[in-house]
């Protein structure tokens, strides 16, 4: 068998120049991922997305730099020591089996690279995930197919589109009505997912004022594709009050002022009728008017508040209005499964008041 | 001979009688060589139409405005491709395949520990594969390979199917994955140490143990979606008091070791081609070796990296983003281990080295990828978008389906005795490779730029690119093309191979091609590792194996 | 005809071709029992995620399991171990009668278990109308993870029964009885499993 004795020894000078030329390219790529102009693909208009933006740079270069060598490796070597027609046809190659130090380093880089990445997103992450909640509240809500939006102040839903002041920080609340999707904001490098039966928040501070898409990134059925159609406006401050205090006004003489989750609820006044068309609207879908054990999602209501067999609310407390009321306000998860809170079902104080009277009502 | 001689009597020399008649040999065969041929047909078919499902997507793509299927189908579409390429064709084919075929012949045994439990994985599977692609008939799952609650609780009646399908399948590899591990730590010749175990048998001994735990984590996942969907039996619906992240838990706990069993056996099939066909030992054996079982073991601690923008806790984030980049390093170690099997060597460009290299490329490609997603602060931007579907074919197609067409073009000649065409094959290789590159590049830059996953129809500015892409699949499907004529043409007409056609130095090459059913006359005895080219070949007792003798024991007055 | 004592085999030594058979063989079930682990570590974790998500537990509306009645069944099934444990022994030392009676212990006590679980089930959906899918996560888990358990106590009863019954037609030896090593590593399996049940259900 003939041996490639000649390489046996020593690297060669091909090597060196081969070397030298990955060397070139992989600072080439590098320097252009340095320079690569991100922000006219997708502009970024937060802070911590110009963040990502540089880390995404840096994995970029260092990934370019590794891959060059990979691959300029491969293709040197194969070139090189192909096989020749001249070459007897038991030839083999050099029988080395290992080297120890060139183990070691190939082991040790890699490794220090890997500390370096994890310091440097640790850091990154931590700009983005560790603020604390400030500024502006807004909550998103994903149905199938589209994303709501409400203010505390503002009475009812504002669909569509958030509008945010330029430079003020927003903490976002996000969960669903129905299946998970995912709110995602491609100019701000940033998602998460609306998880239903859960609130996340994601908190983040626009520099850039404009019209963004929002899209949905996380399958949620038929319609998944068509998720994209809502915008993020952020505006000066004084456009956005004005749209602010308009959406007030327009929605000033809306009942169904938010919700508020604690504190108690005022009963007096509730009107049984508005309560029964309510009902019929938001309720009857998980509890019908027959008895307790005729059960939906929830239990049978008739008679809830006055039923001798049922002296207590499936929480425990005396079947009185209000503690339906806390129920309903709340929301209550038994061995039934979960019934939704005034938020998720979209009731305010007075609707609460009217279903109650509703309930109340029936014998 | 004395050490083989004192194993007279137990397993190791047993030979059963040669089976007769077509069914028990060929359809309920109990030989691992068949059944690993059975495998490899049964992945290959539902390759093509896995494949086919893919062209659809593509073509689907074509237009920002979609148009060739319905939205609804389209979502089936593209479930059921990535749940059957995942475990109908590359699971099955890298493990039941060419597992079966080669592993216990490069270990010096008769068969697996197994037979019948071999047969019965095997017939599992194509049982399992028709009932999940029999759920269109009565509307396909629809919610992603991933089938998320609740929206996969909403799903059409497929999905249930689906849900029993890949149970099934499931417990077919939990099965050979017990197989494979009392085969490999119980019935090596003698002298086969675990240091001188060819690395093809690491890698299929570091999966097995991923098949066995980690499907079994996958099967009750489930079994509850299972319940909670015909009987309503709350597990993951919010609104009865059930968690959907839960769900993303248990599945991840097993899709992510999952991934892993997709490459690892490809690795070895990698460790074996590149110096067969550069004519030199393996550079590094031990840390290749080593790293296959770190990386399996790893795999286990970094599953919710899929999971960064699912409501995880702070501390989980950053403790699974470290836990993932780790992995980067005795993967890292591999490639240069790769590459410097290269150097220094007498490279024979054959399509199994073709193939070999091709993987070398675009696995390091998908890899580094992998660390972009493995950052929390880039994946909350690209989760969820086209960069990670980028992602996954590189390592996917580019890495494990390279390193099956390696494993085809190098074993195909022990298989049936017959070689694939090499020109074919480089027409075959240079198309896929070219086809590959302008189907998935394009991905990363569309998923950046704001091109979410799973849509039927897209914003128009990325209308350009997905005509690119959507073209480069049409080509890469013309090379699989050629790979399927290549096969048929071969078996019946290809060049006779002989028994060792490629001068390779592992055990499965020093019996004939194909190999008897009993594999070896006698049970060799092993000195060293198969890789040392100037070396005799590091086995004793198989000198009568390419004579026309029948072996002692059929002729002898065994029982 | 039943027979009355353990067969020795013909010629008093256990070929090679056995030993290592037992050795593959008990390797594979060692192997099954831990992926048969996994899937109960499974659903253990599941239960423990759901229950943290939740509020409160066990949630309001459930009757607290009754602890005593489930900890005189654990002793039952406990107990059963005890003499599965003591029937491989007595097999070991030749004493066949003796196995007999500890294995036939074994399966009443397991059979007891069983209706001991039975009647816990009856109770609780009957009485106290806690239900596999109308009560929650609580029911979901309950009934999944401890129906599970029974039903490996059901293959267990069976398949002792079944050895019972090999072991009478002399189905196994001195030397070869690979089957009564088996069933028992069973069923301890299926012991200790009820008592990471037991620990989380009635006492956690
Ligand atoms: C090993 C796994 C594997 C493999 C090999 C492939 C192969 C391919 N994949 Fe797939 N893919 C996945 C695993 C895989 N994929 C997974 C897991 C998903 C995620 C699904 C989800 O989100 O739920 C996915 C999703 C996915 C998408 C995203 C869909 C979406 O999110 O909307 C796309 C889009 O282009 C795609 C394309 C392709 C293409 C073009 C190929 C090509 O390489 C295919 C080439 C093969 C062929 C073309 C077969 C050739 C057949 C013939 C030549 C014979 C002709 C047939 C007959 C005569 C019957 N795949
Ligand atoms: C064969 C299959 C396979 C393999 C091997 C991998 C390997 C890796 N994958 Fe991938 N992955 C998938 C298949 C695979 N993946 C699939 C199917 C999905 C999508 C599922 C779905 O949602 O549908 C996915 C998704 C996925 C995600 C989730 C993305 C998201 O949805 O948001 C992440 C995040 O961490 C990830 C990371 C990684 C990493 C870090 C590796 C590492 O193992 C890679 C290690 C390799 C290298 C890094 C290259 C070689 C190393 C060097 C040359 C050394 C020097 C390099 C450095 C120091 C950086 N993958
Ligand atoms: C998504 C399903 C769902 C919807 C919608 C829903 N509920 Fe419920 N509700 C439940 C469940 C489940 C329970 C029982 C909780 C448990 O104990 O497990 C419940 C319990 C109750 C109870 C306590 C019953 C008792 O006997 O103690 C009242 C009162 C009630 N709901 C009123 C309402 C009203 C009024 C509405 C509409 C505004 C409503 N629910 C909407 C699911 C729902
Ligand atoms: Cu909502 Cu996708
Ligand atoms: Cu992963």
């Amino acid at each position: 068998m003939v041996e490639q004795k000649a390489q046996a020894t020593s690297l060669g000078r091909g090597f060196w120049i081969a070397t030298a030329v990955m060397a070139v390219a992989a600072v080439a790529g590098a320097i252009y991922w340095v320079y690569a102009p991100i922000e006219s693909w997708v502009p970024s208009i937060i802070l911590t997305a110009h963040q990502v933006d540089v880390f995404f740079r840096f994995l970029a270069a260092v990934g370019t730099a590794i891959y060059v060598f990979v691959v300029g490796y491969i293709v040197y070597f194969t070139i090189v020591f192909g096989a020749k027609k001249t070459d007897p046809p038991d030839a083999i190659g050099v029988q080395i089996h290992d080297n120890h130090k060139l183990e070691f380093w190939w082991t040790f880089f890699p490794t220090l690279l890997v500390v370096i990445i994890a310091i440097v997103s640790y850091l990154i992450w931590a700009e983005i995930i560790l603020k604390p909640a400030s500024g502006v509240v807004v909550e998103a809500i994903g149905h199938q197919f589209n994303f709501t939006f409400r203010y505390p102040q503002i009475n009812g839903e504002v669909t569509d589109e958030i509008h945010l002041p330029v430079n003020v920080p927003v903490t976002l609340n996000l969960t669903s009505s129905d299946v998970i999707h995912s709110f995602w904001v491609p100019a701000m490098r940033l998602k998460n997912d609306t998880i239903p039966g859960m609130v996340t928040a994601i908190k983040f501070t626009p520099y850039r004022t404009g019209r963004y898409p929002i899209i949905c990134a996380q399958f949620c059925g038929t319609l998944h594709s068509t998720m994209n159609k809502q915008v993020l406006v952020v505006e000066d401050e004084a456009s956005f009050n004005a749209w602010y205090h308009g959406m007030q006004l327009k929605n000033a003489h809306v009942s169904n002022a938010l919700p508020s989750t604690s504190g108690t609820i005022a009963l007096t006044g509730g009107d049984a009728a508005a309560g029964q068309a309510l009902f019929s609207q938001k309720c009857s879908a998980c509890h019908a008017l027959g008895p307790f054990d005729q059960k939906i999602v929830g239990p049978g209501l008739r008679g809830v508040l006055h039923d001798p067999k049922h002296p207590t609310l499936v929480d425990g407390d005396p079947a009185t209005p209000e503690n339906a009321a806390k129920i309903l306000q709340q929301g209550f998860t038994g061995p039934m499964g979960t019934m939704p809170n005034a938020t998720t079902n979209g009731l305010s104080d007075k609707d609460i008041a009217n279903v109650v009277a509703y309930l109340n009502s029936l014998k | 001979m004395s050490v083989a001689a004192a194993h007279s009597g137990g397993i190791a020399d047993h030979i059963h009688p040669e089976p007769q008649g077509f069914v028990r040999r060929y359809v309920f065969s109990i030989d691992h060589k068949i059944i690993g041929i059975q495998y490899l047909i049964t992945g290959f078919v539902f390759m093509m139409l896995a494949g086919l499902l893919a062209e659809t997507i593509r073509t689907q793509l074509l237009n920002a405005s979609g148009g060739f299927v319905s939205p609804d189908t389209y979502n089936e579409v593209y479930s059921v491709h990535g749940s059957a390429m995942v475990w109908l064709v590359i699971i099955p084919i890298a493990t039941g395949g060419f597992g079966n075929l080669v592993f216990p012949l490069m270990i010096g045994a008769r068969d697996v520990a197994f037979p019948w439990l071999n047969m019965l994985s095997f017939w599992i599977f194509p049982v399992s594969g028709l009932m999940l692609f029999s759920s269109f008939l009565m509307g396909a799952p629809a919610a992603g390979w991933t089938e998320y609650p609740p929206v996969s609780l909403q799903g059409a009646p497929g999905t249930t199917m689906w849900c029993a399908a890949i149970f099934l399948v499931g417990v077919s590899s939990t099965l050979t994955g017990i197989n494979f591990l009392v085969t490999i730590l119980k019935m090596r010749a003698p002298g086969m140490t675990f240091t001188r175990m060819p690395l093809f048998v690491w890698g299929q001994f570091a999966t097995a143990p991923l098949l066995m735990i980690a499907t079994t984590a996958l099967a009750a996942a489930l079994a509850a979606l299972f319940m909670e969907r015909v009987f309503g039996v709350p597990f993951y619906d919010p609104t009865k008091g059930g968690s959907p992240v839960l769900w993303q838990h248990m599945f991840w706990f097993y899709s992510h070791p999952a991934v892993y069993i997709m490459i690892l056996p490809l690795f070895g099939i990698i460790s074996e081609v590149l110096p067969t066909f550069s004519r030199k030992p393996i550079f590094g054996y031990k840390l290749i070796a080593f790293s296959s079982m770190a990386i399996a073991l790893l795999g286990f601690m970094v599953w919710a990296h899929h999971m960064f923008t699912s409501g995880l806790a702070p501390f989980l984030q950053v403790l699974f983003m470290v836990m993932t980049f780790t992995i980067a390093v005795p993967t890292g170690v591999k490639i240069f281990s790769w590459i410097a099997t290269l150097w220094g060597g007498k490279i024979h460009y054959s399509t199994a080295m073709l193939f070999a290299l091709g993987f070398l490329a675009l696995f390091t490609f998908g890899g580094i990828t992998g660390v972009f997603l493995a950052a929390v602060p880039t994946d909350l931007d690209l989760h969820g978008t086209y960069f990670v579907v980028g992602h996954f074919h590189y390592v996917l197609v580019g890495g494990s389906l390279m390193g099956v067409f390696a494993g085809m073009y190098y074993w195909f000649a022990k298989m049936s005795g017959r070689l694939l065409n090499e020109t074919l094959g480089k027409v075959h290789f240079w198309l896929f490779f070219v086809g590959f590159n302008m189907t998935f590049l394009p991905m990363h830059w569309l998923g950046f730029m704001g091109m979410p996953r799973w849509v039927a129809t897209y914003d128009p500015q990325f209308q350009f690119w997905n005509r690119f892409e959507s073209v480069g699949s049409y080509i890469m499907t013309l090379g699989i093309l050629c790979f399927f004529i290549n096969v048929i043409y071969s078996i019946r007409a290809g060049k006779k191979a002989g028994p060792n056609p490629w001068n390779a130095r592992t055990l499965e090459w020093q019996i004939p091609s194909p190999p008897n059913y009993y594999n070896f006359k006698h049970i060799p005895t092993v000195y060293g590792l198969p890789y040392d080219f100037s070396q005799p070949l590091p086995y004793t007792g198989l000198e009568d194996e390419l004579t026309d003798s029948p072996p002692a024991q059929l002729t002898g007055a065994h029982h | 005809m039943a027979i009355a004592a353990i067969p020795h085999d013909a010629h008093g030594e256990v070929d090679q071709l056995y030993v290592e058979t037992r050795e593959l063989r008990l390797q594979g079930f060692l192997l099954f029992l831990i992926s048969d682990c996994v899937l109960f570590s499974s659903f253990i974790f599941a239960y423990l995620y759901l229950r943290n998500t939740g509020q409160g537990w066990p949630p309001p509306g459930i009757a607290r399991l009754d602890v005593a009645f489930a900890a005189w069944n654990s002793v039952v099934l406990f107990g059963s171990g005890a003499t599965m444990h003591y029937a491989l022994e007595n097999w070991k030392h030749g004493n066949f009668m003796k196995y007999m009676w500890m294995l036939i212990a074994t399966i009443i006590l397991g059979a007891m278990f069983l209706g001991g679980q039975g009647y816990e089930y009856h109770h609780l959906i009957f009485d106290e109308k806690v239900t596999w899918a109308g009560s929650g996560i609580f029911g979901a888990s309950f009934f999944t993870l401890t129906g599970m358990h029974g039903f490996h106590v059901f293959m267990g009863v069976c398949y002792l029964t079944v050895l019972l019954l090999q072991t009478a037609a002399g189905t196994y030896t001195y030397q070869k009885y690979f089957g009564i090593t088996a069933g028992t590593l069973y069923w301890h399996f299926v012991d200790v499993i009820w008592v990471v049940l037991f620990s989380i259900f009635y006492l956690l």
